[in-house]
């Protein structure tokens, strides 16, 4: 195996990368080298779907299967071999379908079909050995000793770019929101990996066009989650139990979370966020069911500890899983692109077993009193009081703003974030997304004229509102979002962030600043080009970088 | 105070401290860690492990490793820094006490050539409700009512929510557990039980074949990993062996039948050592029948074996003998008693 699109990947005097029979997350090899054949045949389809496209013709059915396919292969999403034995198979059946279509379409044309070649051509062999035999053609680093380090990281970042895109739209997909011109353009990027690109500059402009399509992928997000769930306002969130039977839902996928809540309606049994999920507390039709009880725990890092502690079933919807451990194996479900071997997987939206296991297990004794978490500052609920904010800003009551988002992990560098959130000063406003916020989200900010301090927006799937309010806000000061006070802070962990770095670059947002360390298929080719022409900037210190941000003409 | 690092068989270490006077048993779970163990007398072998580097001497007195260097954690008294390999991975490490439960019998029925499928039923607990929760292969502690006489059988159903265990318990002449069960128990009576526990667990990771071998009551734990197979429609290819000594004691392979059909993957070598002249299948041992099956295995399995110290002994040996590595060898003694 070899695979580094995650911030954890083994780093080591030999380079950077897992490539021993286990990765850190836990990915074993036969499950990395079969995720890598998938996204083989991925880029195949995607040859083939493209040039369905040029002619016109659109196919539902493998935009979907793109999306999902490659969500599978996200950090911390499926570990389950079996499952990507299947769809590798269904992929090989799929690939076969559209040659017919696309022979067919091209015939339709009048053009003479263009015989592909690549991974629109790749055999998967019939058995898992065969398959493991195979997976060096399809490695991320196929090719690396001929095309050289650059070239195989800048391939790297476009296909992890595109792995996070294709979460996003598969989240907006399954609320019923989807667009061709996402569909083309994950398409085309499929396209472009399965021609084995070399330019680096084109390389580039792919990126940014991916950045691009990633913008319109959240945008199509934020309206499946408003759409389905309401628009997003301020709402404390109970972090303690009440007494009562107990089902715990973790991951991103708000569409999972609203069947569960329907489907232990008048059950007496309670529903808990976890992780990615506390923002759904901010959605009026997700609160509204009165049993969504509160939050527990903390970020995806410490799940193995407090699922462990959950007296009660737990679903993972989305990325992060770890290693269920055996104290609740039996008790966790997952669910979507989620897969584990020998965990039970709920299909069709059938949450049957979950509350017969809810039903079984104890549930919490005790209703326990404790502080809360405000979340709901969506686009909306921050744009209402932009008067307020515009003029406290005006009146220097606010001098800056930090957006500080993105993923959390159990490093101990991710101190960082920590950090820059507590010593920011009283008079700047802390903005944050993602699951990074639980490294200072119990804290007590404060407030600023009569706003907190702290406002949540949701989840990393919320990067559009942030880029909404950020947008707004350079309009009401007349001035572009880099000249707002404004310093975006991103702890970056898999693939999502890897899609929403893109889309930052490609709108422009100068002077990011990122961590707790860069990606290790940054080479530092890539990298110069990164910091030279995007201001992009490693984090230092968190005392230094605020100091650096609250100078403006000195730094940035 | 000895630094004492754990090893487990995927990679993780762990740290912690020991005094001279507490044996890494003791300070692992002084330390929270609950490694696989039972007897905590230096019998049962359950925590036993090698002891890579560093200096020891053993509770009770001295006492030489087993064959492959282990000694038990529980007599294990640190004299330096020790640095221990598990044979278990980081997983199969609690970080909580085996739970005692309280059950009642549901049903004693029999399952053919002197074994009896033993029914229980869990009492709610306040920390586990009903839930019969283990890991196929896992086994529990029974206690026998108004006695201080506990047995380990392992559990050769399914995890389930509705609290029910059933265990495959071959009766056993003289056998203080059998006698209560074919002469006292009916049901209703209540039990303490002690478990789950044991570390005969499928490695579900792995991409390889599994081959499975026992017989009698080395069966139940095998049947339970099968059930669990099939539940999951796993589809790697998996080989049991059903070792017996006459064609009678394989009545209590009959739920292969059902399972036979829901795993397409699966093949079945009933392999009888003293047949009758009728006997048509594979004549000798499990270790025989095992040693026919790898001679034209292209790719070697995982093997899981359970039964007495003879035929696990044997089975191992055949295995080695052919290149499977010890550590893909998963075994379960059964004591009779």
């Amino acid at each position: 195996m070899f695979c580094f699109q995650c911030e954890q990947t083994t780093r080591g005097p030999a380079g950077a990368g897992c490539a021993t029979d286990k990765g850190v997350c836990g990915k074993d090899e036969a499950t990395a080298d079969l995720q890598d054949v998938l996204i083989h045949q991925l880029k195949g389809i995607g040859q083939y779907v493209s040039r369905l496209r040029t002619l016109g013709v659109a196919d539902a059915a493998a935009d979907t299967f793109i999306l999902y396919g490659l969500f599978t292969t996200l950090t911390n999403v499926n570990f389950n071999r079996g499952r990507f034995v299947e769809l590798i198979s269904e992929a090989a059946r799929l690939r076969d379908r559209l040659r017919t279509a696309f022979e067919a379409a091209a015939k339709a044309a009048g053009q003479v079909p263009e015989a592909l070649s690549g991974p629109a051509a790749f055999v998967p062999a019939d058995n898992i050995t065969g398959l493991l035999a195979q997976a060096n053609v399809a490695s991320v680093i196929a090719g690396r000793d001929v095309v050289g380090e650059d070239v195989i990281g800048l391939r790297a970042l476009l296909l992890y770019g595109l792995k996070g895109v294709a979460a996003y739209a598969h989240h907006a997909e399954v609320l019923g929101e989807s667009r061709d011109e996402i569909a083309i353009g994950i398409a085309h990027a499929l396209d472009v990996l399965a021609s084995n690109p070399t330019d680096l500059g084109d390389m580039l402009e792919e990126a940014l066009a991916l950045g691009r399509l990633n913008f319109k992928v959240m945008e199509t997000l934020d309206a499946a989650n408003t759409g389905s769930f309401g628009t997003p306002s301020p709402h404390a969130v109970r972090t303690t139990p009440v007494e009562g039977k107990a089902i715990l839902v973790s991951g991103h996928d708000f569409r999972d979370l609203h069947e569960l809540l329907e489907a232990t309606k008048g059950t007496g049994i309670n529903v808990y966020t976890h992780g990615e999920m506390l923002p759904a507390h901010g959605y009026p039709k997700l609160r509204e069911y009165s049993h969504l009880a509160g939050n527990y725990g903390g970020a995806w890092q410490n799940q193995q500890i407090e699922f462990a502690a959950f007296p009660g079933p737990i679903v993972m919807t989305s990325n992060c899983l770890i290693e269920p451990q055996p104290l609740y194996r039996n008790r966790i479900f997952t669910s979507g692109p989620v897969g584990w071997p020998g965990v039970r997987h709920v299909t069709n939206g059938d949450y049957a077993a979950v509350v017969q296991a809810a039903k079984a297990l104890p549930g919490f004794t005790k209703t326990m009193e404790g502080p809360s978490l405000t979340v709901g500052f969506g686009r909306d609920a921050v744009l209402g009081a932009a008067g307020t904010v515009v003029e406290a800003v005006k009146s220097g009551a606010i001098r800056h703003f930090f957006l500080i988002g993105g993923c959390d992990g159990a490093a101990p560098g991710r101190n960082y974030f920590t950090e820059f959130a507590e010593q920011a000063p009283a008079d700047t406003m802390i903005l944050t997304l993602g699951c990074g916020k639980y490294r200072f989200n119990s804290h007590d900010f404060g407030t600023i004229g009569g706003l907190p301090r702290l406002l949540d927006i949701g989840q990393c799937n919320d990067t559009y509102s942030a880029l909404v309010i950020a947008t707004a806000l350079a309009g009401a000061f007349n001035c572009g979002v880099n000249e707002l006070p404004l310093s975006l802070v991103i702890s970056w962990f898999e693939q999502k962030a890897a899609a929403v770095f893109l889309t930052l670059l490609a709108l422009g947002v100068r002077n990011v600043r990122l961590g707790p360390t860069l990606p290790a298929f940054l080479t530092p080719a890539i990298l110069d080009i990164l910091v030279n022409q995007f201001g992009v900037l490693p984090i230092t210190t968190a005392e230094a970088d605020i100091k650096a941000a609250l100078t403006p003409l000195a730094a940035e | 105070m000895s630094d004492i690092t754990l090893i487990t068989r995927d990679g993780a270490k762990l740290s912690l401290a020991a005094s001279p006077q507490e044996t890494v048993l003791e300070a692992a779970e002084a330390a929270g860690l609950f490694l696989p163990a039972m007897c905590h007398e230096g019998s049962c072998g359950l925590c036993s492990a090698q002891i890579a580097t560093g200096d020891y001497t053993m509770r009770g007195g001295p006492r030489e490793p087993a064959a492959d260097g282990s000694v038990p954690l529980c007599l294990c008294l640190p004299q330096s820094a020790l640095t221990v390999n598990l044979p278990y991975p980081e997983s199969g490490i609690s970080h909580h006490r085996i739970p005692t439960r309280a059950a009642t019998v549901t049903s004693i029925t029999p399952a053919g050539s002197g074994a009896v499928t033993l029914s229980l039923t869990l009492q709610p607990d306040p920390e586990f409700g009903t839930a019969a929760d283990f890991t196929p292969g896992q086994f529990m502690e029974v206690s026998i009512p108004g006695t201080e006489i506990t047995r380990a059988y392992s559990l050769s159903n399914l995890p389930n929510w509705d609290g029910t265990l059933e265990f495959l318990i071959r009766l056993q002449p003289g056998g203080a557990f059998s006698t209560w069960l074919a002469q006292t128990a009916k049901p209703g009576d209540a039990l303490t039980l002690r478990g789950p526990a044991g570390r005969f667990v499928l490695d579900e990771i792995s991409p390889r074949p599994r081959c499975l071998v026992g017989g009698g009551c080395g069966f139940a734990p095998l049947l339970s990993m099968l059930r669990h197979l099939a539940d999951f429609q796993n589809m790697q290819p998996t080989h049991l062996i059903f070792g017996a000594n006459t064609e009678a004691e394989l009545a209590v392979a009959a739920p292969l039948k059902a399972l036979a059909a829901q795993l397409p993957n699966l093949t079945i070598c009933y392999a009888v050592w003293h047949p009758q002249a009728a006997w048509h299948g594979f004549t000798g041992t499990a270790a025989d029948a095992l040693a026919q099956y790898l001679a034209t295995a292209t790719d070697l399995p995982d093997v899981y074996l359970c039964g007495p110290p003879r035929l696990v002994e044997a089975v191992t040996n055949v295995a080695q003998a052919r290149g499977i590595p010890p550590a893909r060898i998963y075994t379960e003694q059964v004591q009779l008693r």
